[in-house]
């Protein structure tokens, strides 16, 4: 079976499909484990959950992907929500795509101090965003004084957004938050494999010193990553916001660790330069079925699914060296064994003397 | 040590070699780059295994199979960047490697024997302060008093006096001295020629990995010595067919780097192989990468193209017509996972676009087949990660990424290391039909034949500064290396 594996499929690509086979298992698994599993309305739930969770793990792709890290997306969805929030309180008659760019545009501004601190003042990347989760939250609370947005206080079409459903199947809902999710998904998994700045991204992840000998302006490749992080944590910001509408300081604490979870499960190598967009969103896919259908059927606490997700963690990347490693050495080995054999039909004939 | 050899991938590093230590003796190592001494050193040491022979201490043959066996043998070597612990102290750093049976540390006593073997070697150094912030000198004491408080019996000494002033080197010089009273056998290798002679017993000479000679320091003279080291034919493997030589292209004056190189003077024209030579240490890439502007220099002109520049990023060099291929291949010069087709535009990426960033990929394969046909890189297509291939075709890879960007002045940088003789012809001749079409070459290598048999003038540097320029008919490997080991 091998060449023919081989020659249409990357490892990575493997890996993705086995992450899809692996989600159908476990679905496959609750189905006869749990009764009425496989109900629309458990769907139509982890949709809008993965939704917000896949648009802040499109930016931490892209982060990681340049061998840094953002411990600070939490506190800008945190932050986003809130702020955008508050703003609506007092404002119903802004027009709904203005509320979307506003919190975009937050959420880029918090990425652009991220991105200068990490790309132009050199600070590592995991001390910058320990720090800046600390201080977007801390200014989170002392601005707010603590007070709560209430949903009812939003404008109605706030309100009546996540219910907003563009087509319905069999009760499967095809609702307008996720349907953005999923554009924002496939429009950066086009700019990753088809643009010069995803090339670039590669490039810098994968080996930063020759990526500057190549000519590469590599400060302004992470810049770019942290601040479209940034703007995508505030995309998602929105999202939460209009999904729960009732804001505290403490919105989207932690949503860091899910966030990393998806994407390192999802393939996206911790140490740069390989991924996909495809991945993490199959990443965070995996994690949320696992939670929702272990709630459901053992009542297990919140704080085991917190250990599950460590759990998991460590399992993908234990699967990353052993699976995909293994992966890699075979597809090695036939790709020489081409080389030589073409090497055996070449030498002789273009040899210069 | 008797019948030492050893082999990696393609290159013998080490053919049949023997030598013998005594105690007591200063044993001088000599031989070019690639000679097989740092092999042996590693060898030594137990870092790398060898795959025949054997070595003997005391007559009893031992096994080295690892550092810590190197250890207990009271094998230990002290290197030109010394590696000590920064934050530890001198007395930790010292007794680092032993093992107590406590597993407690008694700072008293700790701090008492690192001064006894301190007092034992005449220095004065403050046992308790750690060691950052000690000079490079005074780090190279600490390892030597960590040899001696390991019992050592043959300690390895690799260029130790690179870094050091004149006056850190006779401390060094007096150290090694009560060391060899002590009945140390100590292994010198050093490119200062004058060192040597002043402080060696015996000199041995390799060359290509094998054992040239061995004699009394008395019998030997720096002429000899040299002779011994280069004593090779060189075939015509390495011929540059002769170009006419065009208008001067890049022009260097002075230039200078602080604590790297100073004085650099040299011109290249369209059309010539300007070779730079030079042993470990001479600071050639340091050069280039400032001409790249990887590494910028402080001081000195550059003109180029008729231009005066100065060169302070890649990207700038790039744009005005210089590439430079680094010597690093795996680090530096490629992007291993990536295809080579992607890493051939890398830097040109911007010549394969549509509007809006997209990449078109057509275009860029094209590019990739054409040189794979240009430069017969040897894959079945142009999709794979260029970590597959072979060091020779990885090589090709990263000379048509750089002839993509259509420089003007192109540095090739040890462009056959590592690479097997077939690839090595054919990146020669590459270099030929470069020079041929009017481009101007910089070639820096430490394969001797390769410098003097591709250029059409050699630049000889020692420790960051030039000693000479030859052109290809004054060139003897003799004058190359006697000046590149100051004895010109």
């Amino acid at each position: 079976m091998g060449q023919t594996l081989r020659r249409h499929f990357r490892p990575e690509q493997i890996r993705e499909l086995s992450l899809v086979f692996l989600i159908l298992g476990v679905l496959v698994f609750f189905s006869t484990q749990i009764p009425n599993y496989l109900s629309p309305r458990f769907f139509n739930r982890i949709a809008s959950d993965v939704a917000i969770i896949a648009v802040v793990a499109i930016g931490q792709t892209l982060v990681i992907l340049t061998r840094n890290v953002d411990l600070s997306v939490g506190s800008i969805v945190g932050v986003t929500a809130y702020v955008v929030g508050t703003f609506l309180t007092g404002n119903h008659e802004l027009h709904p795509v203005l509320a979307v760019a506003m919190a975009i545009a937050i959420g880029a501004v918090l990425g652009t101090i991220n991105g200068v601190l990490i790309a132009y003042g050199r600070v590592p990347a995991i001390i910058t965003t320990l720090g800046t989760l600390a201080i977007y939250r801390a200014a989170l609370v002392e601005l707010s004084g603590a007070k709560t947005v209430v949903i009812d206080a939003m404008p109605r079409w706030l309100q009546e957004l996540p219910g907003v459903t563009l087509a319905s199947f069999a009760g499967l809902d095809v609702r307008l938050l996720v349907l953005i999710a999923l554009a924002a998904v496939i429009i950066f998994q086009l700019v990753l494999s088809f643009t010069n700045l995803g090339r670039r991204l590669y490039a810098v992840g994968s080996n930063p010193d020759g990526a500057r000998f190549a000519g590469l302006p590599s400060e302004q490749v992470v810049f770019i990553a942290f601040v479209l992080c940034g703007a995508l944590s505030g995309l998602a910001g929105f999202m939460f916001l209009a999904r729960f509408g009732n804001i505290t300081v403490v919105a989207a604490q932690g949503m860091e660790l899910q966030v990393i979870a998806a994407v390192v499960v999802g393939g996206v190598a911790i140490f740069g330069g390989q991924g996909t967009i495809i991945g993490a969103l199959l990443g965070a896919l995996l994690i949320n079925i696992l939670q929702q259908s272990l709630i459901r059927w053992i009542s297990i606490s919140a704080f085991w699914i917190d250990a599950l997700l460590g759990a998991l963690i460590l399992a993908a990347v234990a699967a990353d060296a052993l699976i995909l490693g293994r992966l890699r050495n075979l597809w090695a080995r036939s790709e020489v064994q081409m080389t030589e054999a073409d090497e055996k039909r070449v030498v002789g004939a273009d040899v210069p003397k | 040590m008797r019948g030492i050899s050893k082999r990696f991938d393609t290159t013998q590093a080490l053919e049949d070699v023997s030598l013998s230590l005594y105690p007591g003796e200063i044993h001088a190592l000599l031989g070019e780059n690639g000679a097989g001494k740092s092999t042996l050193i590693k060898i030594m040491t137990g870092v790398h295994p060898p795959d025949r022979g054997e070595i003997r201490l005391d007559e009893k043959p031992i096994s080295l199979l690892n550092p810590i066996q190197a250890q207990t043998h009271g094998i230990a070597a002290i290197y030109q960047e010394p590696m000590v612990f920064p934050d530890l102290t001198v007395a930790e750093n010292i007794f680092l490697t032993h093992r107590t049976r406590s597993p407690f540390v008694n700072w008293g006593r700790l701090y008492r024997d690192a001064e006894d073997i301190l007092k034992q070697l005449d220095v004065k150094l403050d046992v308790r302060q750690p060691a950052r912030g000690l000079t490079l000198a005074a780090q190279q004491t600490v390892e030597i008093a960590k040899a001696i408080s390991l019992q050592v019996r043959v300690l390895i000494m690799d260029e130790p006096t690179a870094s050091l002033s004149a006056h850190e080197v006779r401390q060094l010089f007096k150290l090694a001295n009560t060391l060899r009273k002590q009945g140390v056998a100590i292994l010198f290798i050093s490119h200062r020629m004058e060192e040597v002679f002043e402080i060696a017993d015996r000199v041995t000479v390799f060359r290509d990995g094998k054992w040239i000679s061995t004699k009394p320091r008395v019998e030997v003279t720096p002429d000899g010595a040299i002779r011994d080291m280069v004593g090779r034919e060189i075939h015509d493997l390495f011929a540059k067919t002769e170009t006419a030589r065009g208008e001067t292209l890049l022009s260097v004056k002075n230039l200078g780097k602080e604590r790297t190189f100073q004085g650099i003077t040299f011109d290249v024209h369209r059309g010539e192989v300007v070779g730079l030579a030079g042993l470990v240490g001479a600071r050639r890439t340091d050069v280039g990468l400032a001409l790249f502007g990887v590494e910028p220099a402080d001081v000195g002109e550059v003109v180029f193209a008729g231009k005066p520049v100065r060169i302070t990023a890649p990207q700038q060099a790039m744009k005005i017509g210089i590439a430079y291929a680094s010597e690093d291949r795996r680090a530096l010069g490629l992007v291993m996972p990536m295809s080579v087709t992607e890493n051939i535009s890398l830097p040109m990426l911007r010549e394969y676009l549509y509007g809006l960033g997209l990449i078109n990929f057509g275009a860029e394969k094209k590019t990739a087949m054409q040189f794979r046909e240009r430069l017969a890189i040897r894959t079945q297509t142009v999709d794979v990660p260029v970590a597959k291939l072979s060091g020779g075709n990885q090589q090709k890879v990263m000379l048509s990424k750089w002839l993509n960007v259509k420089p003007q002045l192109l540095i090739l940088d040890e462009p056959t290391r590592g690479i097997d003789v077939g690839a090595k012809a054919e990146v020669h001749a590459m270099i030929n039909e470069l020079a041929e079409q009017g481009l101007g070459i910089i070639l820096i290598s430490s394969d001797m034949p390769e410098v003097m048999g591709m250029s059409d003038r050699i630049v000889v540097m020692r420790e960051g500064r030039q000693m000479g320029i030859f052109t290809r008919a004054e060139a003897t490997q003799e004058t190359i290396l006697a000046a590149a080991m100051g004895q010109g």
